[in-house]
């Protein structure tokens, strides 16, 4: 009997969360689905069939699609590179012990715990196209004559995106990368020393091996904030066509024009498309550091 | 390994998309400020018809003589539609309806309405129609039919906006209608003692404002890839054309083009701020409060802006005078609407309830209330007649006159794919603003998309 017991409790104690997840996930996951093979807009409601696959074949073929998938690849290597690069360096300085550890630590962290529309909402100011705070300080410093509009030009206004959204996303990156510089025994860079090792070498064969996990969490992290971006985007430059993503498509086929079917479909060619990238990170973080 | 990996990515994937999923829903409150600014017009056929049987469903509205005791009803609105607790206690005292408010932001409330329609719920009793969604709301059937008299449709035009079929499906709470400002210092100091008249002349003023160097971008017209964008665009081609989409519900070329084609000059002369390209419609609008431009055509609520000492600039107040919209050989006969209403949900449990509620807010006494609660300009010209007339609202202007010239720039009404259709339009101004398509191609391009919207 109390074999039997201990064999069903972990069941038991799962149950109540298992519900929650069916009925809050894997439900509507399953309904979208659905939807994806159904012609579904809110303005015909006498007009839901079954279509097979044509809404995914409309999506895949649609101008929009392949921009707005143009933007969100520049996002994400943009975003990535800026917040691995950044949240690295962070955590570099970080690592280092002094009696203000604690305050530059807090002061790291607070972009990240921005949230995101305050985020860019606060940036909307600083690029304002006209007299905003880096157009003036541009112009006092006699660096350009007159205001930049930093939101008109595509690939302007998506580097924009990617400051402000790495600047956000690099605080946890440094953080986790400062958790993994901290588990980095001291008695390697005393050998390593010893065996007439410089900092810049420590750094190459011991420093970054051993970080190499923790920078992938960070690029992780810093994956799925990239495609997700859609706060910023809509701060600084509204629902316009230029610096549309993925999410924002989304978000207009779906919410704004009311086709539910469309809509679907492209949230699962977003879903296959990001299983690509979580592929990709899985088989970088399983590889083994050799040092 | 292999298949792990496979399993836990589509987990991750799954992730990311139901992290997506939320940032949409904070984001929709991200342009719900923005939105502030829009409302607009539409629909033919306000019919007298359906007159006889209303009178005593009005009567009714005007006394809230029904008694529901013991019924609650939900609201769902932006800040500024919230009638406000002394009004919604008054409703309760006079019918013993209870009414609790959610204030929503402005488009997340279209989202929340269409998300629990399709589970066939209410997403509140009541809620917020702005004019630009009552085509799509009418063939979801998400709006509970509305009656009122002949003499309530006479006096309120705002209404035909949100008549489809000679069915009204929301009430107006929020006057919104394009009328004109201009700077009399300005155009004094560059030798003009006339209000301008035509689009000519407004181009004849810009050119001797700028010259004299009294301002340097006298020109102010919101054409950010935004809402704002589209209706400019439309109050433009409605006031310059006199018709904005043909009888099929094509653009009408000669009359869109002209507009495009004009607003793109403004931009090519140097008379619009550069920034404005990019910038939302109320920065655009604000222009004329800080003296940064010296005409512009924008919404109803700048009438009393430029009265209001905490709104516009000290060495402005007093010298923005609102007039009636330009037009091609004299003023505009007509001007764009752009009102937000309150509807009734289909789903509603308490539809009678939910309608009752309504009209009161719609009654010409409630109407004024509402002003002097919320700033909402009523829709009543009865109403703003004896506000202007009683000193309610400084500084009218041209605004009674202008009222009167309500006309829909939708011969069939707002269309249900209007979404769509704005979203091209606002595009298209906004790349030919900028210098990537010329006006015939941004015409093209709004005319291709739009007739294939309709074949669908």
């Amino acid at each position: 009997m109390r074999k039997l017991y201990n064999k069903i409790l972990p069941y038991i104690l799962l149950l109540p969360m298992m519900i929650l997840m069916i009925a809050l996930v894997y439900y509507p996951i399953a309904v979208t689905f659905s939807y994806s093979f159904k012609r579904m807009k809110l303005t015909r409601p006498d007009d839901i069939e079954f279509i097979g696959l044509k809404n995914y074949i409309d999506v895949l073929r649609s101008e929009d699609f392949l921009y707005s998938l143009q933007n969100t690849v520049f996002l994400l290597i943009v975003v990535v590179i800026l917040t691995t690069v950044f949240g690295f360096a962070v955590a570099l300085i970080l690592n280092r012990e002094h009696r203000l550890s604690g305050l530059f630590l807090a002061i790291a962290i607070l972009p990240w715990a921005m949230p995101p529309i305050v985020n860019g909402i606060i940036w909307k100011f600083i690029f304002f196209p006209g007299y905003g705070f880096v157009n003036k300080l541009l112009i006092a410093l006699g660096i350009a004559e007159k205001p930049i509009d930093w939101i008109s030009d595509r690939f302007l206004l998506l580097t924009v995106v990617s400051i402000v959204t790495a600047w956000r996303s690099a605080p946890f990156c440094g953080i986790v990368c400062l958790a993994g510089l901290k588990t980095i025994p001291k008695e390697l860079y005393e050998a390593a020393a010893i065996d007439g090792c410089g900092t810049l070498s420590s750094f190459r064969y011991i420093t970054l091996p051993l970080s190499l996990p923790f920078i992938g969490i960070g690029m992780t992290s810093a994956s799925v904030t990239a495609v997700n971006i859609f706060d910023e985007i809509v701060a600084l430059a509204g629902f316009s066509d230029t610096g549309k993503n993925l999410l924002i498509q989304n978000y207009l086929t779906t919410f704004s024009f009311l086709d539910f079917g469309k809509g679907s479909a492209l949230t699962y060619v977003i879903m296959l498309l990001t299983s690509a990238i979580g592929v990709f990170y899985l088989r970088s973080l399983n590889k083994e550091i050799t040092y | 390994m292999k298949k792990r990996s496979v399993i836990t990515a589509l987990f991750f994937a799954a992730a990311m998309s139901l992290a997506a999923c939320g940032s949409n829903e904070s984001a929709e409150e991200t342009t719900a400020a923005a939105a502030e600014t829009e409302a607009a017009a539409e629909t033919g056929g306000a019919d007298t018809e359906e007159t006889e049987a209303e009178e005593t469903e009005a009567a009714e509205a005007e006394g809230a003589a029904d008694d529901l005791t013991g019924v609650e009803l939900t609201m769902m609105v932006p800040d500024w539609g919230n009638p406000g607790e002394e009004l919604l206690k008054r409703f309760e005292e006079e019918t013993g309806c209870k009414v609790n408010v959610t204030e929503v932001s402005w488009d997340d409330i279209r989202d929340k309405v269409s998300i629990a329609a399709v589970g066939g719920q209410a997403a509140a009793d009541v809620f917020e129609v702005d004019w630009s969604w009552v085509g799509e709301m009418n063939s979801a059937g998400w709006l509970e039919p509305i009656e009122m008299t002949a003499e309530d449709i006479a006096d309120e035009p705002t209404i035909e906006t949100f008549t489809i079929d000679g069915k009204i499906l929301a009430l107006p709470y929020a006057n919104d209608y394009r009328i004109a400002y201009y700077n009399t210092e300005h155009f004094e100091e560059a030798g003009i003692t006339e209000a301008p008249e035509t689009w000519a002349d407004v181009e004849a003023a810009m050119k001797a404002i700028k010259e004299a160097g009294i301002c340097e971008y006298p020109f102010s017209m919101p054409m950010g890839a935004e809402e704002a964008g589209t209706t400019s665009l439309t109050w433009l081609a409605w006031a310059k054309g006199g018709v904005v989409f043909n009888d099929d519900g094509t653009l009408n070329k000669d009359s869109v083009l002209d507009a495009l084609t004009f607003e793109n000059k403004m931009v090519t002369d140097g008379y619009v701020d550069p920034a404005m390209r990019t910038a939302t419609g109320m920065d655009c609008y604000n222009k004329i409060c800080s003296g940064e431009t010296s005409f512009m055509v924008g919404p109803t609520k700048f009438v009393n802006f430029i009265s209001d000492p905490e709104k516009t600039a000290e060495d402005v107040l007093g010298k923005i005078e609102p007039i009636l919209l330009p037009g091609t050989d004299g003023v505009s006969d007509r001007t764009m609407p752009l009102p937000e209403a309150y509807g009734v949900s289909a789903y509603s449990e308490n539809k009678e309830a939910a309608i009752t509620f309504v009209k009161w807010l719609n009654s010409a006494e409630i109407e004024k209330e509402l002003y002097l609660a919320n700033g909402s300009i009523p829709n009543r010209n009865s109403v703003i007649a004896e506000m202007i007339e009683d000193g309610t609202i400084k500084t009218p202007g041209a605004m009674l006159e202008q009222a009167e010239l309500i006309k829909s720039p939708f011969p069939n009404g707002v269309p249900d794919f209007y979404a769509e259709m704005t979203n091209t339009i606002y595009n298209n101004v906004n790349s030919m603003v900028l210098g990537d398509q010329t006006p015939e191609e941004a015409f093209d391009a709004m005319d291709a998309k739009i007739k294939e919207l309709l074949a669908q």
